[in-house]
């Protein structure tokens, strides 16, 4: 059972190169980036030296509160492919071994449909999140290492001053629970991608939008009302209940209180993050519902229909 | 021990359209079947059946199962080779011996691999950069190296050289096949697996025409040539089909006796192209 799980993730891997290829060359041009940032400003010589400076004056709260937004200013890219990354992924998953005609090889094999399609949808929703998450943290490794570098150069003490202070820990394990968050929050759609690419005959991808965009339209002419488009919004990427919600009064920063003690955090990112508040959303579990939904839609697709 | 596949009124319908309609077969362990018709005739959507990739009416059972039912068991003894069952052009050779030996219990790398050292091909190569002979080459040797009980082979060797198609069904005959093993083939070169085959089937318009050892062929059928007044004397005796060539009749029985037609003229058995012709047409006619 594992066995052949593995040799189906790792099938995908094969077949889809760029899961790894993309974060990879993205990795790249974001450590590319920085190099290039810091020999750019090496020209304002002076001033760079008084701001490092300053840094090394900073208390440690702070140095590890601006690296950590520092460190978030680069995950987000990745976060953001790996949404584009998914969303191709699933949308060819079952629809190129139709047209490539593997199918019926891919099936002469003892695998069932079943295994197949968890297979797929065990690397959309766990390999490229844990590929991603993988790449986030060698990234910030590098960069880290490449700064302090610079610093040094600059003559201040670049490795004390950043690894002092870096909130490697905070950074990575709030980044993992929220793309381990993402990735059950976004599922519906991921089941739905899984489902068309087994169903459409061609062109998948308009397949897939195409009723998001003219079902909202034809529900605000027919009924008048606006169900389905306020269900996609709510249901968006980016508004997974992951982060803590502050209620009405808390969110006035008129409190003094309240920021005060926001900055002496050093703005930990474990501590906005809220899992019961995801647990306990009821939109999660429909959401992983209609993903089994739609997967199981896919597997009864491959298995019963005739293609030839 | 029962058929190794037992088919009784099986029937799939498509529409209106009955593809294959309500046929009766059995093959027996050990035997090479060739399984023979025309285009549309049903042949296809029977191996379909046979593979559990469609459901179908009537009762159906290869090695004691219900293939569509229980399709996961079916594959672990079963391979086929199908013309439409394409390798991905992605995959390298390598990938595909990893991936098979991960999923095929009755897979034995060793043997691919020995049996891939024959061939020209390259263990890392990509199957889109090799040619279509080797790539039905390599989908042999893979299967050579499972331990599978039937064989399906659905066209195999369309679109290869001759060169290729020899060696493939030498291969098969040589690595392949033995006592335990047994192959149902369907081919449009009909001549070229002629000898290898020891049962045959005919189907056309879903039905089964003919379904017969190769030992029995020469007892049943008869094909007279002959011409002038003997012809009419010939067809009194009913034959299934009548064809000319260069100006002398070719008449086909089936059922009549070699001894009451020997004075009409030259008598021989008909060969397996030749005959086919003649049940389907003759059927039509």
């Amino acid at each position: 059972m594992i066995g052949t799980q593995l040799a189906l993730v790792k099938r995908e891997v094969w077949e889809h190169r760029s899961l790894y290829v993309v974060p990879a060359v993205l990795a790249l041009v974001v450590t590319l980036t920085t190099i290039t940032g810091q020999v750019a400003v090496s020209s304002f010589g002076q001033q760079i030296d008084i701001a490092i400076l300053g840094a090394s004056n900073l208390g440690e709260t702070e140095r590890s509160a601006a690296l950590n937004v520092f460190m978030l200013s680069m995950s987000w890219i990745f976060v953001l492919t790996m949404g584009i990354m998914t969303t191709f992924y699933a949308l060819d998953a079952l629809y190129a071994e139709r047209k490539d005609k593997s199918i019926l090889f891919w099936r002469s094999l003892p695998v069932t449909d079943a295994e197949t399609v968890v297979s797929k949808l065990l690397t959309a929703v766990v390999l490229i999140p844990a590929v991603t998450f993988a790449v986030i943290a060698a990234t910030h490794l590098l960069v880290l290492v490449i700064s302090s570098a610079w610093i040094s150069m600059r003559g201040a003490e670049g490795w004390s001053m950043i690894w002092s202070a870096v909130p490697l820990f905070d950074n990575w394990m709030a980044t993992l629970i929220s793309l381990i968050a993402l990735s059950i929050w976004v599922s519906p759609f991921v089941g739905w991608f899984l489902f068309v690419s087994a169903f459409a005959k061609r062109s998948p991808f308009l397949f897939a939008f195409l009723p998001l965009i003219v079902l909202p339209m034809l529900e605000r002419i027919l009924i008048g009302s606006n169900v389905f488009f306020e269900t996609m919004v709510s249901r968006a990427p980016f508004a997974v209940p992951i982060i803590k919600s502050f209620s009405e009064d808390s969110l006035d920063f008129d409190s003094e209180e309240q920021l005060l003690e926001l900055a002496q955090s050093g703005v930990s990112l474990l501590s906005v993050i809220d899992v019961g508040r995801f647990l306990s959303s009821p939109g999660v579990w429909l959401g992983l519902v209609v993903c089994g939904v739609f997967s199981a839609a896919a597997i009864y697709v491959r298995r019963y229909r005739d293609e030839s | 021990m029962a058929s190794l596949v037992e088919a009784r009124g099986v029937t799939k319908t498509f529409g209106s359209l009955r593809a294959v309609d309500n046929v009766s077969f059995d093959i027996e362990k050990g035997r090479i079947m060739g399984l023979i018709g025309p285009n549309g005739a049903g042949k296809t959507t029977l191996l379909k059946a046979l593979l559990g990739l469609t459901d179908c009416e009537g009762s159906l059972s290869v090695l004691g199962l219900d293939p569509f039912r229980q399709r996961r068991e079916l594959m672990q003894n079963i391979c086929f080779i199908a013309d439409v069952a394409v390798l991905p052009r992605w995959l390298r050779v390598n990938q595909l011996l990893d991936f098979v030996e991960a999923v095929h219990p009755g897979f034995t790398r060793k043997r691919a691999e020995q049996l891939l050292g024959e061939t020209r091909i390259p263990a890392r190569a990509k199957v889109r950069e090799l040619s279509k002979g080797m790539v039905t080459q390599l989908h042999l040797s893979i299967i050579t190296a499972v331990d599978a009980k039937l064989l399906v082979l659905d066209e195999p060797t369309l679109g290869l050289d001759i060169i290729f198609r020899k060696e493939f069904y030498r291969n098969l005959l040589n690595d392949y096949f033995d006592d335990e093993r047994t192959i149902l083939i369907t081919t449009h070169q009909v001549e070229e697996i002629e000898n290898l085959l020891t049962d045959v089937m005919f189907i056309n318009n879903g039905r089964i025409v003919l379904d017969a050892s190769m030992e029995s062929l020469p007892e049943r059928y008869v094909e007279l040539l002959t011409s002038g007044e003997a012809v009419e004397r010939a067809r009194e005796m009913k034959p299934i089909f009548e064809r000319e060539v260069f100006g002398k009749k070719v008449l086909t029985f089936e059922d009549v006796s070699r001894t009451s037609l020997e004075s009409l003229g030259e008598i021989r058995t008909p060969d397996i192209a030749d005959l086919f012709v003649a049940k389907v047409k003759g059927e039509a006619a």
